[in-house]
């Protein structure tokens, strides 16, 4: 119970940054999950804000080990999604390891948008919202951090 | 003053699992939802597209047609390139535009599939796109090489090579091919006959629409087209108002390249 009370005080200045993101997280696990639906189906997504989503979608770089990039994507968003809300309820561990898991994260989605952009040369605005998902989770991450070492 | 904590300590876990359950169960059914049924896979069941034609995005503009753009009906193909019954029915509705002319109006759309098999059906869209933005009249000859090559190239990691071949078969600026097919440009076109698709619920290759209506892949064959278009170019007639027959009936002329028997009917 002490230790509860005292987790609540550390993670008090900023208690809001765990719920955005756990909805963030849950954005990216449902767009994940939409990815991962059309990859198995071979049904074409919507490709309206840029072009060449089929392209990335259906490119070598899709999948690994026959399993969908996407399909992965989920895991990790789900993963994040549950450590984040851990963090909600004052587990000091889970959003360390919440931060640990965005900087993986991160660096995997700046991989894919340097394959889109200068290898595959197309775009999905899908993989893109992926990316803006995965990004704002990290900084949301070293905000926290920030936060806490100035108070 | 200590607070008791208000949440629970299962909360979380709850929340977790409800989340994980909601993912799973969402995802089977939209799975399910959208799976395309094995039944369809390359035939044709595109009844009651006739609505939907209208209505549905433009596709590439101007589309790739051939013909007359105010004839009475209109043919419009959805094929993807590696897909083996497109490269079949290829040569029957070469015979139709040909047996036809001026008398109908073609469309072929691009519809790439993108399932794994077709890895290259996209970019192949892409190709005969970058072909039609530097010689219009030489897309028809580009769809016709990459269908009538089909098996060699599909198989070929260096298929790209293949299709530039077949560029300066055609007579066309290679390099130039080149920098249209990675442009944006090629891609929106592909793109926009994809959106067209999707929005008329094609869902398989080769999709081909009779003035809106689905003909069934078995029947795309010259003697049932022929059928069909008749039918379809004898409605026209009937319906036009009876002022406006001479100019119907000039407008349905044979073109110079139909064989006679295309009129007898």
């Amino acid at each position: 119970m002490t230790e509860l009370v005292e987790i609540e005080r550390d993670s008090s200045p900023m208690p809001k940054l765990p719920i955005v993101a756990a909805v963030i997280a849950l954005v990216g696990l449902v767009d994940s999950i939409y990815l991962t639906i059309h990859h198995l189906t071979a049904e074409p997504v919507p490709c309206s804000i840029v072009s060449g989503c089929e392209t990335v979608l259906t490119s070598a770089y899709a999948e690994f080990a026959g399993v969908p990039l996407a399909a992965f994507g989920a895991v990790a968003y789900f993963v994040a999604f549950s450590l984040a809300l851990l963090a909600v309820f004052g587990n000091r561990v889970a959003w360390l390891l919440f931060g640990l898991l965005t900087v993986g994260m991160a660096a995997f989605t700046g991989w894919l948008l340097y394959l889109q952009a200068f290898v595959i040369d197309a775009f999905c605005q899908f993989c893109l919202l992926s990316a803006a998902s995965s990004i704002t989770l990290l900084l949301l991450a070293i905000f926290s951090k920030f936060w806490r070492r100035n108070n | 003053m200590k607070k008791e904590p208000k949440k629970s300590s299962n909360l979380p876990l709850i929340i977790i699992g409800a989340v994980l359950a909601a993912a799973v169960i969402g995802g089977y059914f939209y799975y399910n939802s959208s799976k395309p049924n094995p039944n369809r896979a390359n035939t044709n069941t595109n009844s009651n597209r006739a609505n939907t034609s209208a209505t549905a995005s433009l596709g590439a503009t101007p589309p790739n047609q051939v013909g007359s753009p105010t004839a009475s009906v209109t043919v419009e193909e959805f094929a993807d390139f590696q897909c083996a019954a497109c490269a079949s029915v290829h040569p029957v509705l070469k015979e139709i535009q040909s047996l036809y002319g001026s008398r109908i109006r073609f469309i072929f759309r691009n519809f790439p599939l993108g399932i794994p098999q077709h890895d290259k059906a996209y970019e192949a869209a892409a190709a005969v796109e970058a072909v039609g933005m530097q010689d219009r009249n030489k897309f028809w000859a580009m769809q016709n090489l990459l269908f009538e090559n089909q098996q060699t190239w599909t198989g070929s990691p260096n298929y790209k090579q293949i299709w530039e071949g077949y560029v300066q078969q055609i007579g066309l600026d290679v390099e130039r091919f080149k920098i249209d097919l990675a442009s944006r440009d090629a891609r929106s076109r592909v793109d926009a006959d994809m959106q067209r698709g999707r929005g008329m619920n094609v869902d398989s290759t080769p999709t081909l629409l009779v003035n809106g209506k689905g003909i069934p892949l078995q029947s795309i064959t010259v003697a049932n087209l022929r059928q069909v278009i008749d039918a379809e170019i004898q409605n026209a007639i009937k319906t036009q108002p009876a002022a406006n027959a001479p100019a119907a009936a000039g407008n349905t002329a044979p073109p110079s390249n139909a064989a006679p028997a295309n009129t007898a009917k």
